[in-house]
């Protein structure tokens, strides 16, 4: 099936700020008028990262928030793109390709858990600002990093009214002393109608692993937003192939960048993805 | 204004392009992406996506790599098989301006004289890309290194249409100009080059290529310079027409491929990065 594109737009914005939020997190903001105006809860854009020819492909970034024609990026100076994504300055011009991808399922009532790993909290601002416009306020964020300054601050998942945060970090350094998996079990009893998950794969497999084991039911809208290596980003290239079992349970391919990110965690091979190599990140 | 950007192409057979800009193969798929993006029915032609006999899942990712000036790729021509491009596809093709030249690809003489078949009777298709130069599927290279094998498929494939034949051929060869002209004496209306050049990229952290497959296909702008150097021997080899493709992502980078005698240009990787830059190139030749 040809992804819808409809809304996708070539857009040169304006860099506001790039903010420092400690631990290497950082927030991109940008006016964007036409993304602001049509991104919605999950769609990424594709952000050029200096004029050159290296690196020569877009970096694919979640729309974190929109406000009036801004929108915020959170990422990682971790590669040469995100250098240069870090080093610009208020005032310089952003290119940009979006919004693209497939996003979350918005459900509209009940109690609601996303769980963030690292940079996996980019989406939920927008998600979690829909989730409100449609009356849902029981929402509970799993927030989760390897250390208390590479926490996304509580405060910047939904405003102005502040969700329910529970943190943990892998060092013990603030929250629960340990893997943000292990506040899941509780958090069930809560029997959510949605939970939606986002950070690095591995992690993405522990949660679907200890929604499994424990034996309570799994959540009617279970979503999870992925990642993998990107060409194009709008479909073409084929480069961003997920496994995923297909309703005869055979394995299958799907596009990251179209029939993604977000896909039913029921739907994707576990295995398969935790067995693919790690990003080569240069 | 220049007549570059402006007049047609004829490549042969009644096949004539209303312009010397092309979507390249691999980087276009059937087009029904790019639509939604740019104005595609401005363009001289869209070269689609590989395309099979039976319909293959691609390769095991990671699929891309980057590198400097470029990327390497091993989709491993994951498309839904020629009977589902003839029967589900070409319906969508219909109204459209641009011309829809089928890439067909496959490991045998066989495969691509069914998949021509296949294709002979839809009015949509306007021509025909034979692909023997894919690098990341087993026998890809078969046909794209061996002169005598490539002019016996080319021969065959005359056999079943009457459409125009273009040949895409392999850079990863010690002369392309022999497998140029073997291709032309079989029956080739024209030649497009130069697929991808064999690559490879190690991830630092543990020593392991980072394709799967060990080896990937390059394109991109750090390929331009060879890919003008194997055209222009190509241009000087053979007399049907050339198409210039590899690492163009402007008109200046376009026109040094018409200037060493390619009638006509494709956009490929470029394309990924930034959507209308084949609309670009068309304007910047137009002057």
């Amino acid at each position: 099936m040809t992804a819808d594109l409809s809304r996708a737009a070539l857009e040169t914005g304006e860099v506001l700020v790039v903010e420092r939020l400690g631990g290497g997190l950082l927030e991109l903001v940008a006016r964007l008028p036409h993304l602001a105006a049509t991104a919605m809860p999950g769609s990424f854009a594709q952000l050029r990262c200096g004029a050159g020819t290296t690196p020569l492909l877009r970096r694919p970034f979640s729309v974190a928030w929109t406000q009036d024609d801004t929108c915020g990026f959170v990422f990682e100076a971790v590669g040469v793109g995100t250098r240069l994504l870090s080093e610009l300055q208020p005032g310089d011009p952003l290119d940009t390709l979006g919004p693209l991808g497939h996003g979350f399922t918005v459900v509209d009532g009940g109690s609601v858990i996303c769980v963030s790993g690292g940079l996996g909290c980019a989406p939920f601002p927008l998600l979690i600002n829909e989730l409100r416009r449609r009356g849902v306020e029981d929402i509970l964020v799993l927030n989760g990093a390897r250390t208390a300054t590479r926490l996304y601050p509580a405060e910047r998942f939904a405003r102005p009214a502040v969700p329910i945060v529970a943190e943990a970090t892998d060092d013990g350094t603030r929250g629960h002393h340990g893997p943000v998996t292990e506040l899941l079990g509780q958090a069930l009893a809560s029997k959510p109608r949605a939970l939606y998950a986002c950070g690095p794969n591995p992690m993405l497999g522990a949660v679907m692993r200890t929604l499994l084991e424990s034996g309570a039911e799994l959540p009617p809208t279970l979503e999870a937003s992925l990642e993998a290596p990107m060409g194009c980003g709008f479909g073409t290239c084929l480069g961003c192939a997920l496994p995923v079992r297909g309703e005869d349970g055979t394995s299958a391919w799907r596009l990251c960048c179209t029939d993604g990110p977000v896909m039913p965690m029921r739907d994707v091979d576990w295995d398969g993805l935790s067995a693919l190599p790690g990003a080569d990140v240069a | 204004m220049s007549q570059e950007g402006s007049a047609g192409v004829d490549l042969g057979r009644g096949l004539t392009l209303p312009n010397c800009v092309g979507l390249a193969s691999g980087t276009a798929g059937y087009g029904f992406e790019l639509e939604q993006l740019i104005d595609i029915n401005r363009l001289g032609a869209l070269y689609t996506k590989g395309t099979t006999m039976h319909a293959r899942d691609g390769n095991p990712p990671p699929r891309v790599a980057e590198t400097g000036g470029g990327m390497l790729n091993s989709i491993g021509l994951q498309n839904p098989g020629v009977e589902a491009v003839a029967a589900g596809y070409t319906p969508r093709w219909r109204g459209w301006a641009i011309p829809i030249i089928v890439n067909v690809a496959g490991g045998s003489v066989d495969d691509y004289v069914h998949c021509v078949t296949v294709l002979e009777p839809v009015a949509e298709v306007a021509g025909i890309e034979l692909n023997i130069s894919c690098p990341n599927i087993a026998q890809g290279l078969d046909f794209g290194r061996d002169p005598d094998a490539a002019a016996r498929l080319v021969a065959a494939v005359r056999k079943v249409t009457e459409r125009c034949v273009i040949v895409k051929l392999s850079p990863n060869v010690t002369d392309i100009a022999a497998v140029a002209r073997a291709v032309e004496d079989a029956g080739a209306d024209a030649v497009s080059a130069v697929n991808t050049y064999i690559g490879r990229k190690i991830h630092r952290a543990n020593g392991r290529s980072v394709l799967p497959l060990g080896t990937g296909g390059l394109s991109g702008p750090a390929i331009q310079p060879l890919a003008l150097a194997a055209v222009a021997a190509v241009c000087d080899a053979v007399r049907i027409p050339v198409i210039g493709v590899g690492g163009i992502v402007d008109a200046a980078s376009a026109r040094d491929f018409l200037t060493v005698g390619a009638s006509a240009i494709q956009v490929g990787t470029a394309t990924f990065v930034n959507p209308e830059t084949a609309l670009q190139v068309l304007d910047g030749l137009r002057g």
